[in-house]
């Protein structure tokens, strides 16, 4: 067991390697220059001494290895670097926006799972029905709508029409209320499709259509499907959390939620490699952390994957 | 029992959220921009603040495009930010006619290479301690330490001569130094009395900060103790929201009492009811041009380029967000009186056509079996995308082809190569009441952006007398006949000026909705019914 989670580890370890030295490598390529960025940020032209200044400051006339190494060499002694942007520490405000995308995120996936697997449920169990119609048509019509869109009509119809929120949300429970909406309603309407489907799937299974020959109550054929088709679910919140944690920019953005989407949208556009570069390897850990505890939720709940 | 469940369930819920959001707005505030704070809990703090003073206290509430970590007037851009606060100030400030104007000094005078700066007798910082001469030494000395665009004050020799006179002597006659003590990167600090520069600096503007949400908030309050007589405001909130539509629901819904930088669409919205909203647009500091490559174009094309982009045209296009451009300056400043040819296709035609341009069988011009087409390097941001488009169609109505090409970066790409036939560029052309920076970068030679090979002996000689010229009407009349070389050899296309609009309730004044500078906000004088 320990061998396994070693070998594991050192299997995350080589793939960040690889991730990273891929993403240095395409900032290095991509057009742009940090320092320029930095300089002119407010349209203010300056001189050609000014700015080759500034790329030897921040240690872009050096050559791709030597930068790569360094910054490597800081990864490894825990030092993400400056950010360019700012000469602020980069591992600090990776935290913070991660810890506030994790609360944005977190609450819109329970809320989403609390909303889409009822419906889900309903829709399947009533499958070419009324409910089953409406429901889906709702979902697709979710599911069509840009981020964008969701969030500036809620906030229309909830600031300024029905006058029950404010414009500008803060850091309590009720500045959470229309981003999670924002974000939920896509998420909510892709799950409602997806786990449908699957317990559509299942309905459809010997099993199913042995339990109800021998008499067996709807409640539990249903309590079985629920309990099949999670596996299923599993699968898609695992890559829904990965999505999540990327961060939405739209809405944090017109939310003025402080996230890490944010964050990295604003570090792009600056070209804030150090910052990018700290995004990459915190959201490749993540990536793989989710896909172990998927596997493991495949294993709790699956006796055949066990075998 | 179904129902203690769906009970339990969403207590669940609800509880995770209310956890979740506690942690954030548990956490301390201000703790200061490398710590990286918990910027949702200051924003909810800042609102808090402002909440509470709504109980009959006077506290203006902004929205703002954009938000710094730091306070530190001398580093980056952040002084710009600490002006618009009203926090901080500088030696001299910008008018509404783009002059210089005393601030925290009277006046400054030159002889030669020497600039002797009289401070104003009864400036003190809000904690109450006078400026002096020494503090004004230092302080410039710093900035040219914390910030590379001002380098090159160490070059120059500043010293106190007494409480209350500075004297800087450069190499060589720098007439433009009003100017350059204007920029608010270059306000005054208590240097002795700051602790923290990036979230608390002492300064001596009408207001002091209260609550510094490094990238967030910001809420200031009066300064009690300013030096420059009564504050009308108790206080302000600028809110950081970077979208338009935010914004824009902002002001209907009651929670902001004006911004800046208002689009287009906004505008049009606030337009439709001028009693609940005042909409002033005046045309700004940041140019939209293009540079004519004279190494690829013979002078008649470029003429009739010239003479066939409809600035007006763009303009309307645009919706408002850019007032057509005669030069590179307002027509409101003595520098900006210049003429430009009227915007005429015919007389277009007819010089290519004397060029030995025939009209194709597909409607484009053609010499020696060689279609007449451009390339228009731009870059997409500041509407250039659009430009680009719209100048592509008008010069297609002349048959002139032209394809597009766009890039990240102009200043490492096509404005460092020259590989172009148009290049569309924007800048800030104004940058402190005077004509020489944008002149300099632009059409003198070394300049980085002439970059398209316009070089003109008598046009140098003039910027060599700006460069060294110390009176403000000769100043002007010779960047007028230096622009005006530029105009006539069709090296440039001024296109427009983007317009700074600001929206206001009724009865809000005072939000430098007048000034063409972006640097400005609230002062003193702001008020509000």
């Amino acid at each position: 067991m320990i061998k396994k989670t070693l070998g594991k580890i050192a299997g995350l370890l080589v793939l960040l390697l690889i991730l990273s030295l891929f993403v240095f490598l395409l900032l290095y390529i991509a057009p742009g220059d940090p320092a320029e960025k930095r300089l002119t940020s407010q349209g203010v032209v300056v001189t050609k001494e000014v700015l080759q200044a500034e790329q030897e400051r921040l240690g872009l006339l050096k050559p791709f290895f030597v930068r790569y190494g360094e910054w490597l060499f800081g990864v490894v002694r825990g030092d993400f670097g400056l950010s360019f942007k700012d000469d602020l520490p980069v591992a600090p405000k990776l935290l913070q926006g991660l810890k506030n995308t994790t609360i944005l995120a977190t609450t819109s996936l329970v809320f989403s799972l609390l909303v889409s697997y009822p419906l889900a449920f309903i829709s399947a169990f009533r499958k070419n029905r009324l409910a089953d119609h409406i429901i889906r048509i709702i979902s697709f019509i979710g599911n069509s709508l840009p981020n964008f869109l969701i969030s500036v009509l809620l906030m229309y119809f909830f600031c300024i029409k029905a006058n029950l929120l404010p414009v500008i949300a803060d850091g309590t429970a009720q500045g959470l209320i229309l981003p999670v909406l924002s974000l939920s309603i896509p998420t909510i309407s892709r799950f409602t499709r997806q786990i449908r489907s699957e317990m559509i799937t299942q309905l459809s299974e010997d099993y199913v259509t042995g339990m109800r020959l021998r008499g067996v109550k709807e409640r539990y054929i249903a309590l079985n499907v629920i309990r099949n088709s999670l596996g299923h679910v599993i699968t898609i919140v695992g890559l829904q959390i990965g999505m999540l944690m990327g961060g939405s920019v739209v809405i944090e953005t017109i939310f003025r939620w402080p996230g890490i989407g944010k964050l990295v949208m604003d570090s792009i556009t600056a070209r804030d490699y150090p910052v990018i570069m700290g995004f990459v390897l915190i959201m490749g850990t993540i990536y793989v952390v989710i896909n172990q505890l998927t596997d493991l939720c495949y294993h709790l709940l699956d006796p055949r994957v066990r075998t | 029992m179904k129902r203690k469940t769906i009970a339990i369930i969403f207590a669940a819920l609800l509880a995770f959220s209310a956890a979740s959001c506690g942690t954030v707005a548990e956490a301390p505030a201000g703790a200061g921009a490398a710590a990286g704070t918990e910027q949702a809990a200051d924003q909810s703090a800042a609102q808090a603040a402002a909440s509470t003073a709504e109980t009959g206290s006077k506290i203006l509430k902004a929205a703002s495009s954009f938000a710094y970590p730091s306070l530190d007037v001398h580093k980056e851009y952040y002084g710009w930010y600490t002006s618009i606060y009203g926090i901080s100030e500088a030696l001299f400030q910008m008018d509404e006619n783009s002059e210089v104007v005393p601030c925290l000094a009277k006046d400054a005078v030159t002889d030669g290479n020497t600039w002797t700066v009289t401070l104003e007798d009864n400036v003190a910082f809000s904690n109450g301690n006078p400026l002096t001469a020494e503090m004004v030494v230092r302080n410039l000395k710093r900035a040219a330490e914390e910030n590379s665009r001002f380098a090159y004050l160490s070059d120059f020799t500043i010293e106190a001569t007494d409480d209350k006179t500075v004297t800087i002597t450069t190499p060589e006659i720098y007439p433009t130094m009003k100017n350059d003590l204007a920029t608010p990167e270059l306000g005054i600090m208590d240097l002795d009395s700051t602790t923290d520069f990036d979230n608390a600096p002492v300064c001596t503007g009408p207001f002091v900060i209260d609550q510094f949400n490094p990238e967030g908030d910001v809420t200031v309050k009066k300064n009690e103790n300013y030096w420059g007589g009564d504050v009308k405001l108790d206080g302000a909130v600028f809110y950081y929201m970077q979208e338009d539509d935010p914004k824009l629901l902002a002001m209907q819904s009651g929670e902001i009492d004006c911004y800046n930088s208002v689009s287009s669409a906004a505008m049009e919205v606030f337009e439709t009811e001028p009693d609940k909203y005042k909409l002033v647009s005046i045309p700004g500091a940041r140019l939209q041009f293009y540079i004519l490559n004279e190494n690829r174009l013979d002078d008649a094309v470029r003429e009739a380029i010239n003479l066939t982009v409809d600035k007006d045209k763009i303009a309307a296009y645009l919706s408002g967000s850019v007032s057509p451009a005669m030069g590179p300056f307002s027509t409101k400043t003595a520098y900006g009186q210049v003429g430009v040819p009227p915007v005429d296709t015919a007389k277009a035609k007819e010089l290519l056509e004397g060029d030995g341009y025939t009209l194709g069988a597909d409607g484009i011009y053609e010499k020696d079996g060689k279609k007449l087409s451009i390339d228009i390097a731009y870059y997409a941001a500041r509407s250039l995308d659009t430009l680009a488009l719209l100048i592509q169609e008008q010069l297609k109505e002349i048959g002139v082809d032209s394809t597009l090409s766009v890039y990240e970066d102009p200043d490492s790409t096509y404005i460092a190569t020259s590989d172009f036939d148009l290049a569309l560029y924007c800048s800030i052309a104004d940058k402190s009441g005077d004509p020489l920076y944008f002149i300099d970068s632009t059409l003198s030679d070394g300049g980085y952006y002439d970059c398209g090979g316009f070089d003109d002996d008598h046009c140098q000689e003039l910027i060599e007398q700006l460069r060294y010229e110390t009176d403000p009407d000769k100043r002007a009349d010779l960047a007028n006949e230096i622009v005006q070389i530029a105009i006539d050899d069709n090296a440039y296309g001024y296109v427009g000026l983007f317009n700074k609009a600001t929206v206001l309730r009724p009865g809000v004044s005072g939000f430098a909705e007048n000034i063409p500078f972006d640097f400005y906000g609230i002062n003193a004088e702001t008020d509000m019914q």
